[in-house]
């Protein structure tokens, strides 16, 4: 019983298909309408309340700039991007496409693949452009060292991660409340991941917000003096991009996805990105805080990168040249207006060092999170001596403005410097004391010693009886510090060796 | 045939939605009636391979669409129209239509010629950019008609494809369907019994998931003489046959 006998035969297949122009026709219509591009402005202003202006307020150091991105950046990101994948995934559910989808040709994996990929586009825009700007308006400030690309790229691949989280999410759990709670959750899930790191050996060292000892902080002595070490960047992009081979492969694992064959290779993948994920927090687990700085995973370390970074420092036109890493270079003026003082008044003395020079810090992993700075060999080496000193913004804490960087280096490396040269120290000799405190007045430091800079006091500062006023090494030390300064330096050319011996009294200070 | 059917069951839960349909169809207007419930979209929705039967046997452009590639092979060659068409607000209708051309499989370069030539068969040539959102009921419709028909289909599957549209539309529409007819087999499932007396060369009538009457519209007509309740001779028959089918 039908109204037509005649069988149809089937029209011919058209002559060629051609699959890349056909995706690029579907990502172009995806493109223009997506939920990502009307969160780019969202996402671009909150990485400018959270990261930029943060950045900016650094130094032009482009390991500070770079660290302090690859953290905001991904706070900054996750809630529009995880939000507005999860929309797109949900998207045919939530209009009632899903049957007309369905019965077309062509793989819901691949249909779903091209709406995450153009969601995952946009994202990448907003994100790039603002990595743009930063390491742009970065390279107009900076004055050595080059752009870090390593925790640009760590903070790329975490966007396509959250993306690709965020659309698995909206596919599976199909609800218009979907995107809210997984931008939440992901959000949430970031800020805790790091909370969870203790010691100096952390699996949790896998979130991608991590770019070095945790308790450490961007510092500015990082990845300066060496150079920046992929290891941690490394396996934080296995483990995301194994999430995202494993959340984008899961989409193709439903009945109605794909052949047999699509589905089989789709748990294969699943499969491997799970395990890529897991061997690389395993990986992370191994890391430990290397002496530069950062983390050293030993089976992607290379020994290369222990090697430290030539470089030509620049040097102050002071008595005694202050020289550093060309990076600082815009703290050379204030340093050596701060130091200046105290350099003209030992320049020439026997012992006195050629140059100060800037040295690459020694980090320490201490117990739990705690974590120390220190220089990496004696204060005073070579022939002829050369002064090795940290800039306050290489020790761990804030990181300072120029001016109080100055008067850090002045209430700090003035005094050591004027200690270093007459010999002072536990043990020193009641004239080592009362010259110390004479070239101390005479380059204005304070007499009673160096002030511990703000925030970085371990209480507070009691100075030696015998820098009381009234004790004899005072009373030496102002009758010194009376002297005509020629005289005063004549004497300690002549003296200064004596003096360092223990050999000069109180009474022979002229 | 493009259509044959053999036993076909399919239950939801304890529920049959389908019990035992046999059914074939060549090229032509297929109409499927039926009162709410008798089963007609379920039939149609495997048909249009969206949900597998749970017994009996399918083959749709002689092909089993049990097996993925034959399956795959079918929906590239196939047109529906769902009961309860979504669609994307933000699309213009150029863009809705080249979407599932797209998602067709149809060759790249032919696809702006055949949606142009849809939105066109349809009627929407003058709202071919005009977002879906800004669009009636009834050119929605027509948008849907224009997405099932892009690739022109060799089976075309359509579930109440008149709801909405104003009776000049239907008139247009029922032209469409006899032309579209002439090469693809056509299967329009409606309550509206004129839509088949006026395009259908073929009609079958479902009640309780299963076919009671399958003929010609005039056979159908034939069947409602003397009947009383309808006041259409077709819907008169309609009614007698259901009535027959109850009794």
């Amino acid at each position: 019983m039908t109204a037509v006998r005649t069988p149809v035969p089937s029209r011919p297949q058209p002559a060629t298909r051609r699959p890349g122009a056909a995706a690029a026709r579907l990502l172009r219509l995806e493109l223009r309408h997506n939920a990502m591009l009307w969160m780019v402005p969202v996402a671009a202003a909150l990485f400018w309340f959270t990261t930029y202006r943060k950045a900016m307020a650094m130094p032009p150091l482009w390991n500070l700039r770079a660290a302090t991105m690859q953290l905001g950046a991904l706070v900054a990101f996750v809630c529009p991007v995880v939000g507005a994948a999860a929309w797109m995934g949900s998207r045919e559910a939530r209009r009632h496409i899903t049957d007309l989808a369905a019965i077309t040709a062509r793989p819901r994996w691949a249909r779903e693949l091209a709406t995450w990929a153009a969601t995952t586009c946009w994202a990448m825009v907003a994100y790039l452009g603002c990595v743009a700007a930063l390491y742009g308006v970065t390279a107009q400030q900076a004055t050595g060292g080059g752009p870090l690309w390593w925790p640009a790229a760590v903070g790329a691949v975490g966007i396509v991660a959250f993306s690709a989280l965020g659309f698995a999410a909206g596919t599976v759990v199909p609800s218009r409340f979907t995107a809210p709670l997984a931008a939440i959750t992901a959000f949430f899930a970031l800020a805790l991941s790091t909370q969870l790191i203790h010691g100096s050996q952390s699996y949790w060292q896998i979130s991608p917000l991590v770019t070095g000892p945790w308790n450490a902080g961007p510092d500015a002595g990082v990845a300066t003096f060496y150079p920046y070490l992929p290891d941690l960047p490394v396996a934080q992009m296995m483990f995301l991009a194994g999430l995202t081979v494993a959340a984008l492969a899961a989409l193709a694992l439903p009945r109605g996805s794909g052949g047999r064959s699509l589905r089989a290779g789709a748990a294969a993948v699943t499969a491997a990105g799970l395990l890529t994920a897991g061997t690389a927090v395993e990986l992370a687990g191994t890391g430990k805080p290397d002496a530069h700085g950062m983390i050293a995973i030993p089976a992607l370390h290379d020994a290369a990168n222990d090697r430290p970074i030539h470089f030509t420092p620049v040097c102050s036109h002071t008595a005694i040249p202050v020289c550093v890493n060309p990076a600082y270079a815009s703290y050379l003026p204030s340093t050596a207006a701060a130091l200046e003082p105290v350099l003209n008044e030992i320049a020439g003395l026997p012992g006195a060092p050629a140059r100060i020079s800037q040295a690459g810090a020694i980090y320490l992993q201490r117990v739990g999170n705690g974590a120390g700075v220190r220089l990496p060999g004696p204060t005073i080496s070579g022939t002829p001596p050369v002064y090795h000193v940290l800039l306050p913004d290489q020790l761990l804490g804030p990181t300072m403005t120029t001016s109080q960087l100055a008067d850090t280096m002045r209430s700090t490396a003035g005094p050591a410097l004027i200690a270093s040269v007459v010999g002072s120290g536990p043990g020193a000799s009641p004239a080592q004391h009362a010259v110390t405190e004479t070239l101390m007045l005479a380059a204005g430091l304070p007499l009673q010693g160096p002030v511990p800079p703000p925030g970085r006091g371990r209480g507070r500062y009691q100075p030696p009886p015998w820098l009381l006023p009234g004790s004899p090494v005072y009373a030496a030390a102002r009758r010194f510090a009376a002297m005509p300064a020629p005289a005063r330096h004549a004497w300690l050319v002549r003296h200064l060796a004596a003096l360092r011996a223990g050999q000069i009294t109180l009474a022979q200070l002229p | 045939m493009n259509v044959e059917i053999t036993g076909l069951t399919r239950r939801f839960g304890r529920t049959t939605a389908v019990a035992g349909v046999d059914l074939q169809a060549g090229p032509g207007v297929f109409g499927l009636l039926g009162p709410n419930g008798a089963g007609k979209t379920s039939l149609l929705r495997m048909m249009a391979t969206a949900v597998p039967p749970t017994s009996g046997r399918l083959r749709l452009l002689g092909r089993d669409p049990a097996s993925y590639g034959p399956r795959r092979e079918i929906r590239r060659r196939l047109g529906y129209l769902p009961q309860s068409l979504g669609f994307y607000p933000g699309f213009t209708v150029t863009e809705f239509v080249e979407y599932f051309a797209l998602l067709k499989e149809m060759p790249p370069a032919r696809i702006p010629a055949a949606v142009a030539a849809a939105v066109d068969r349809v009627e929407l040539g003058g709202k071919a950019k005009a977002k879906l959102r800004t669009l009636s009921g009834g050119m929605l419709r027509r948008v849907g008609i224009a997405q099932a028909i892009v690739n022109e289909p060799e089976l075309l599957l359509l579930d109440e494809p008149t709801a909405g549209l104003d009776p000049e539309q239907r008139v247009v529409f029922r032209a469409l369907l006899r032309d579209l007819g002439r090469s693809a087999t056509v299967v329009v499932s409606t309550h509206l019994v004129e839509d088949v007396g006026a395009a259908c060369t073929e009609v079958a009538l479902m009640d309780q998931g299963k076919i009671v009457f399958h003929g010609t519209p005039e056979d159908l007509t034939a069947r409602g003489e003397g009947y009383a309740t309808g006041d259409a001779p077709l819907e008169r028959g309609y009614s007698a046959v259901l009535a027959g089918a109850r009794s």
